[in-house]
């Protein structure tokens, strides 16, 4: 197991309540200590990277099919 | 002394051509207009297509096609003379078109999205995350994430001694013209030269093609580039094939081309010359290497999700190292770019899919595999070629010099590609597109009820002859 340090840029949200979706989005993907700042649409939270893979996080549920939030990994420590 | 921090973007696009539009139209949709988009370049907004491509050659060609029809006898009784042309009316009328077509589509589109800022000047990368903006005013330095090259593409012109200085045009600046070359020497033989070719004579020069080789195209089938030299020849264009031109000289009354003909030199002389070799990716100037992208002065290597080497940095349009250059397939490639960017499900280019067209008349169309394509790939084909005599519709057109061809699979009867030279081949080829998309076989073609009379029958026709003895057929027969 390691942690690792993610920075993702998010499109789409528009409100609180878009925050709090995309966060439970991430967190039920395996995310913890989730910080998302709405007007920069940038997001930091820390995985464990034996159970979620940073290239895989582009296409959880929360940014995929219908769903119109899209997210883009920027840095991974 | 301070240095201003350069501004930051989500997407930095190079061009502001088709592939450019549609690559920062699409990445707005998809991120909500939140992605911050800068777009960089020179020249009038919207690239090759709608200023110096698609949209004034097809106006030329249909304006040309307009006087021909004025004052041909197609059918016995209807009485039709000679027209008159006022040279510089029709361009000034094209260049109009072209304005508006690019105020409309482009300009007032791009004012809908704030997201999107427009630069003008000569982008070129200096680290990976940055480029470097240079144009009359000075230089400035933005910085982006992800990048998409769509800078498309220029004119070839080759090195012949004197060219320069005798002057010359190319398919950026003929539409600037205003008095109709009498004597038109095109060198290069291309899809432009065809089509600039018949439509200047049919609107009254005298047009040679030169060619060193004589064919028209690496992928179009032997049989389909005779005839439509055949019918350009009919119409008076001359072509010199197997010559290659030596030098230029500007004289009083003209400028002379010294070609060579085997062991023999030739000096003709013309009013104005065409250069028509195809276009060249722009690589040059963007510094590309600082940036991880391979390229070669054939484009720039993507995968077919439109990256580039370096993962972040994608490509679209005539920039890349393809087969074709087309604006459909720029604007496609730039939509799956941003695609890839943006949305978790990832889409490839699939050119095989990609139809294309020479607004020649009659149009050559295609999409697919050509059997010459096939027989280069070494992929096992059966083909069968109609001639557009042999469909009713093209009987009643009185048209000639037209075929249809069917490439199928031996195996399951899959169409593999289609080529039509015939009128309305360039309408008519989405049938092709669709038969091919959606898996389909001749019997499936077969099997459809085309309306008569078209000319769209030819390609149902074809698929019959697969089957049947064509001549032993009645008219509409299923």
């Amino acid at each position: 197991m390691a942690e690792r340090k993610v920075r993702m840029k998010i499109f789409g949200m528009t409100c609180d309540d878009c925050v709090r979706t995309v966060s439970e989005g991430l967190r039920s993907s395996g995310a913890s200590d989730i910080s998302i700042d709405l007007k920069s649409g940038m997001a930091s939270f820390i995985i464990d990277d034996s159970r979620t893979d940073p290239d895989k996080l582009q296409s959880i549920p929360v940014f995929s099919g219908e769903s119109h939030y899209k997210g883009q990994v920027r840095n991974v420590d | 002394m301070s240095i201003d921090k350069p501004e930051e973007f989500d997407l930095i696009i190079l061009g502001r051509g088709a592939a450019a539009f549609s690559a920062a139209i699409k990445a707005s949709e998809l991120t909500s207009g939140q992605a911050t988009i800068a777009m960089t370049g020179t020249g009038p907004l919207g690239g090759t297509c709608v200023n110096v491509g698609c949209v004034p050659s097809k106006y030329l060609v249909e304006a040309a096609k307009s006087k021909i029809e004025g004052e041909r006898q197609t059918y016995p009784g209807i009485i039709r003379g000679k027209g008159s042309l006022k040279f510089d009316e029709l361009m000034g009328s094209l260049r109009s078109a072209v304005e508006s077509e690019r105020t409309e589509k482009y300009e007032n589109v791009i004012r809908n999205y704030p997201n999107i800022k427009v630069f003008d000047g000569r982008a070129s990368f200096t680290d990976p995350f940055t480029v470097e903006i240079i144009n009359g005013n000075g230089r400035e330095s933005i910085r982006g994430f992800n990048f998409l090259l769509a800078t498309g593409s220029s004119p070839v012109v080759p090195d012949i001694p004197g060219l320069a200085d005798a002057g010359f045009l190319t398919s950026n600046n003929i539409w600037e013209i205003n008095r109709i070359p009498g004597r038109l020497a095109i060198i290069g033989g291309g899809f432009i030269a065809l089509e600039l070719g018949q439509s200047l004579q049919r609107l009254g020069s005298h047009v040679t093609i030169i060619k060193e080789h004589s064919s028209i195209s690496k992928v179009m089938d032997p049989e389909f580039q005779m005839a439509m030299i055949n019918t350009l020849q009919e119409e008076g264009v001359e072509f010199l094939t197997g010559v290659s031109v030596l030098s230029v000289k500007r004289t009083a009354t003209g400028k002379v081309l010294t070609f060579a003909s085997g062991d023999r030199k030739i000096e003709r002389e013309f009013d104005e010359i065409l250069i028509s070799r195809g276009r060249k990716p722009n690589v040059a100037g963007l510094n590309l290497e600082k940036a991880g992208v391979e390229f070669s002065e054939r484009g720039v290597r993507t995968d077919p999700y439109m990256r580039t080497s370096n993962e972040r940095i994608y490509a679209a349009g005539d920039v890349v190292d393809q087969r074709y250059q087309l604006e459909t397939l720029a604007a496609r490639e730039g939509s799956i770019a941003v695609s890839n960017i943006y949305s978790p499900e990832k889409m490839k280019i699939e050119l095989n899919l990609i139809p294309w067209a020479i607004f020649t008349e009659p149009q050559y169309a295609s999409v697919g595999l050509t059997e010459k394509m096939a027989n280069d790939m070494g992929i096992n084909c059966t083909c069968r070629t109609l001639k557009i005599e042999d469909v009713p519709k093209g009987r009643i057109l009185h048209s000639h010099n037209g075929l249809f061809r069917i490439i199928a699979d031996p195996e399951n009867g899959k169409v593999l590609g289609i080529e039509i030279l015939a009128p309305y081949a360039a309408e008519m080829i989405m049938e092709g597109v669709h038969l091919i998309r959606n898996g389909s076989n001749l019997q499936d073609l077969v099997q459809t009820t085309h309306v008569f009379p078209t000319v769209a029958e030819g390609i149902k026709l074809t698929a019959q002859s697969f089957f049947r003895d064509m001549s032993k057929m009645s008219c509409c027969m299923e």
